[in-house]
């Protein structure tokens, strides 16, 4: 895909800014968006379940790209991707080092990064008979990166691999690469959140990013804050639901072309898309008690209404111990 | 002299596989004489199930794998419903084989279109399909490959659909959230079984109309892979996709067979064990019965003498140590070969051979037989019914979940102690299929079928990858799941100084960032 130059350089200064590229990045960023053949992406997959790879392939949208073939064949070069590729071995890992050489792909890491037995827990092939662990190729190959993309909640915060106690000592793209990253977290991600990003760099648009390196424009409110389900009795809190920590746009999006989504299958939010998924506590030990007690943590996010909804114990409004108390037994006045 | 190929990494298959071949010509004809696979990624998934909640197995074993997520689910709650001591009420067992089947369909479309096909065709001339390896690819015609292009294509978008037609019961595809000990969280309407039927009925004419064509074109272009690839002939189905409360009958029913015989025997999974002793786990914890089974990590593991020697003999080829991060599952002693073939085969659906092209016409027989049964199913839903029991964790107990993945036979052998998961071990279907050498020396079943394999260019041993693609690996399945020993040591390599201990760091990070 060709972008104009004057285009991109009208976006150069935001974009620089949004995804906290320094300069130098900004240029390989520029260079790689410039190439008339779609910028190379290089899909690397770690410690991963594939997952994220999956629900790409499940991307479909009226507007262009209309599908991952569209994607594939009119806007990037994938130079690399272990599932898709037709080459296989050192002739694989030669496309990659072929953009290395030139400088400016995008690479996309889905999966973490394992450390334990230096790194020999995930390879990310031989080349001229030597093991490359992962970590090695990833670090090699962010150096000359013109942007990262940390491909799922694996690749970006560690994720169930590198859950309690973390046996094979798993780190987040950015913890390895030292680069900022541009978090599509999710597990797996929503294929729209993938191709949001790509399609938002293609164009030199700029990407605001959250303090936990996710777009804002996906992620910029609770799952709880759009549910359907807000005050009503089916709202599945004391299934576990972690609505009101879990930032994505599920809700309003929907999953799968908009057939479905984890609460509308009465399964409650359990907040895949954040840097603590899963933690230790089990998915269905409700974290968000409406009716306050001892499992209540409206404050956390109601910390300006703390006083008339009763956060903290005082106040008189609908969530407070006071009105709770006056309304025994009668939900119904309000559900 | 036997020239050694490495392919690392395998592609177009799930996960990390790497390949070792010795090629040598044997009575003229350039073949491969020996094979090595080798897991290249361990996570250690056991370890983090210790200490949590049972109920929560479900879905962190989904992250085993995001092309075969359903087959974990299921097998984790299957094991819990045993564990807690109750049974899904018909229209759960229903749901749960539906969301499984649209998975298994996706599954088998998405390995014959984009994971095998591009080993026999040309795709577009751009990346990811080119460059590719230009070997044995011109039987297709100019008008065949461009169909078969247009196909791929369509494959794409029929994959999507029957993940979406999954969503409809299962919530969003991958890693549906809505198995859960006693039944499924989905209570289903109407318009969910008529929005079902729509999606089926396209998905149902594509393996009809465009799929198992493909797949016998491709059979009668490459007639010789009917004898390339064949292995032990050693077959092995759980069975799936249970018709009655108890399982005991099922649409692929569970059996065993002993080198391509038609007859089928039971299967006991008693007689089930993992060795160790070529793969990078401790000799210890050698053919335990995944009941009680250990899984102590140990790279490297080869001796420094041993290493010094291959080094020094890189032409003795029956000189080497621990390989794989996976371990050799065995049954009765025995290597078996587990996927769409082995079940079709047990079922009775598919005799025909054992080989590369039988793999493939038997994935997409299952492919329709599946479909067709999930027309059946879906009809069967009572909108009215109980979708869920409830149950009580048990303070100790011991149960196991066998079902199949869209690769094959996967069991999870649970254990809980003070109500919290003590114990997990999963034996995933490519674990059997890419598994190493046993103590016996005897190969892994992709090991075996590669033998005889002939390869015209050792540079671009394409008939090699056809092999290996016949089994539709998924790695991330095979290698086992990991739990730090008794006195939690761990070797590491530090490279100028060789082997040493040093002590597990008791507690790891919740989370990086």
């Amino acid at each position: 895909m060709h972008i104009s130059r004057r285009d991109f350089l009208k976006y150069c200064g935001l974009t620089a800014a949004a995804v906290g590229l320094s300069s130098t990045e900004l240029l390989r960023l520029e260079e790689a968006l410039a190439n008339p053949t779609g910028p190379t992406v290089l899909w690397l997959q770690g410690t991963s379940c594939t997952g994220c790879s999956m629900s790409l392939l499940n991307y479909v949208s009226p507007t262009a790209p209309t599908s991952v073939a569209d994607l594939l064949i009119n806007n990037i070069n994938l130079a690399y991707h272990p599932n898709l590729m037709s080459l296989a071995g050192q002739s694989a890992a030669e496309q990659a080092r072929q953009a290395y050489n030139n400088g400016g792909y995008i690479l996309a890491v889905e999966g973490g990064i394992p450390t334990a037995f230096g790194g020999n827990t995930c390879w990310a092939w031989t080349y001229n008979d030597v093991e490359v662990t992962f970590q090695q190729a990833v670090k090699d190959l962010a150096t000359r990166a013109a942007g990262v993309i940390s491909i799922g909640t694996c690749a970006s915060y560690g994720g169930i691999p590198a859950a309690k106690p973390n046996p094979t000592r798993i780190r987040s793209v950015k913890n390895i690469t030292r680069k900022n990253t541009i978090n599509i977290a999710g597990c797996p991600p929503h294929p729209d959140w993938i191709v949001y990003v790509v399609a938002q760099l293609l164009i030199g648009n700029p990407i605001p990013l959250d303090r936990y390196g996710r777009p804002m424009a996906i992620y910029g409110q609770t799952v709880h804050s759009a549910c359907p389900r807000r005050d009503t009795d089916s709202c599945l809190w004391n299934k576990g639901c972690r609505g009101p920590g879990a930032y994505a746009n599920c809700p309003v999006n929907l999953w799968n072309n908009g057939v479905n989504w984890c609460v509308n299958a009465n399964a409650p939010c359990y907040a895949c898309t954040e840097s603590t998924f899963p933690g230790t506590i089990s998915l269905y030990t409700p974290m968000y008690n409406p009716h306050g007690g001892k499992d209540r943590n409206c404050d956390r996010c109601h910390e300006d209404e703390r006083d008339e909804d009763g956060g903290g114990g005082g106040g008189t409004g609908p969530h407070s111990a006071a009105f709770i108390q006056a309304n025994q037994g009668n939900c119904n006045s309000c559900h | 002299m036997a020239t050694i190929t490495v392919i690392d990494p395998v592609t177009r298959l799930e996960g990390h596989l790497k390949i070792k071949v010795a090629v040598d010509t044997v009575n003229g004809v350039q073949q491969v004489v020996d094979a090595w696979a080798t897991g290249t990624l361990f996570r250690g998934f056991e370890s983090i199930l210790i200490n949590r909640h049972p109920a929560d197995a479900q879905h962190i074993t989904q992250r085993i794998c995001g092309v075969c997520p359903v087959s974990h689910g299921l097998a984790a709650v299957m094991a819990l419903d045993q564990a807690y001591g109750i049974t899904a009420p018909a229209n759960a067992r229903i749901m749960r084989n539906l969301v499984l089947g649209a998975n298994m369909v996706d599954s088998h479309i998405l390995h014959f279109y984009h994971l095998a096909l591009p080993d026999f065709i040309n795709g577009p001339d751009m990346p990811p399909w080119q460059p590719s390896w230009q070997v044995d690819k011109g039987r297709f015609s100019a008008g065949q490959t461009s169909t078969l292009v247009s196909h791929y294509v369509s494959a794409l978008d029929m994959r999507r659909k029957a993940q979406e037609m999954g969503a409809i019961f299962g919530g969003r595809l991958p890693h549906p959230p809505t198995y859960i000990p006693g039944g499924f969280t989905t209570r289903p309407t109407s318009a969910m079984i008529s929005q079902f039927k729509t999606y089926l009925s396209e998905i149902t004419a594509f393996i009809e109309n465009t799929y198992i064509p493909d797949a016998l074109l491709l059979a009668s272009l490459y007639d010789d892979y009917k004898g390339v690839g064949g292995g032990y002939g050693n077959l092995l189905a759980y069975g799936v996709f249970d018709l009655d409360a108890a399982g005991t009958n099922k649409l692929l029913r569970r059996g065993r067979t002993i080198n391509a015989s038609p007859d089928v025997q039971p299967v006991d999974v008693n007689a089930i064990s993992e060795q160790v002793k070529y793969s990078w786990y401790n000799d210890r914890t050698d053919n335990l019965n995944p009941a009680v089974g250990v899984t102590t990590p140990q790279y490297p593991k080869n001796s420094r003498s041993l290493m010094r020697l291959m080094k020094a003999n890189p032409q003795n080829l029956s000189l080497f140590g621990a390989y794989s991060w996976m371990k050799a599952p065995r049954y009765e002693g025995l290597p078996y070969e587990t996927g769409a073939l082995a079940r079709m085969w047990v079922n009775g659906d598919y005799k025909a051979g054992v080989s590369v092209m039988d793999r493939h016409l038997a994935r997409a027989y299952e492919t329709l037989k599946v479909a067709e049964a999930l027309l059946a199913w879906v009809n069967q839903i009572n909108v009215n019914g109980s979708v869920a029991v409830s149950g009580r964790v048990p303070e100790t107990a011991s149960a196991i979940g066998l079902t199949e993945a869209p690769r094959g036979a996967l069991g999870h052998w649970l254990q809980i102690t003070d109500g919290k998961i003590s114990r997990y071990q999963i034996i995933t279907p490519t674990c059997w299929n890419a598994s190493p050498r046993d103590a016996a020396g005897i190969r892994g079943p992709i090991e075996q079928a590669l033998i005889g394999t002939p390869v015209q260019d050792v540079n671009q041993p394409i008939e090699v990858v056809r092999v290996i693609h016949s089994f539709d690996p998924c790695l991330s399945c095979a290698v086992h799941v990991m739990r730090p020993g008794e006195g939690k040591k761990i070797f590491t390599l530090h490279h100028s100084h060789g082997v040493e201990e040093s002590h597990d760091h008791e507690h790891g990070h919740d989370h990086v960032h």
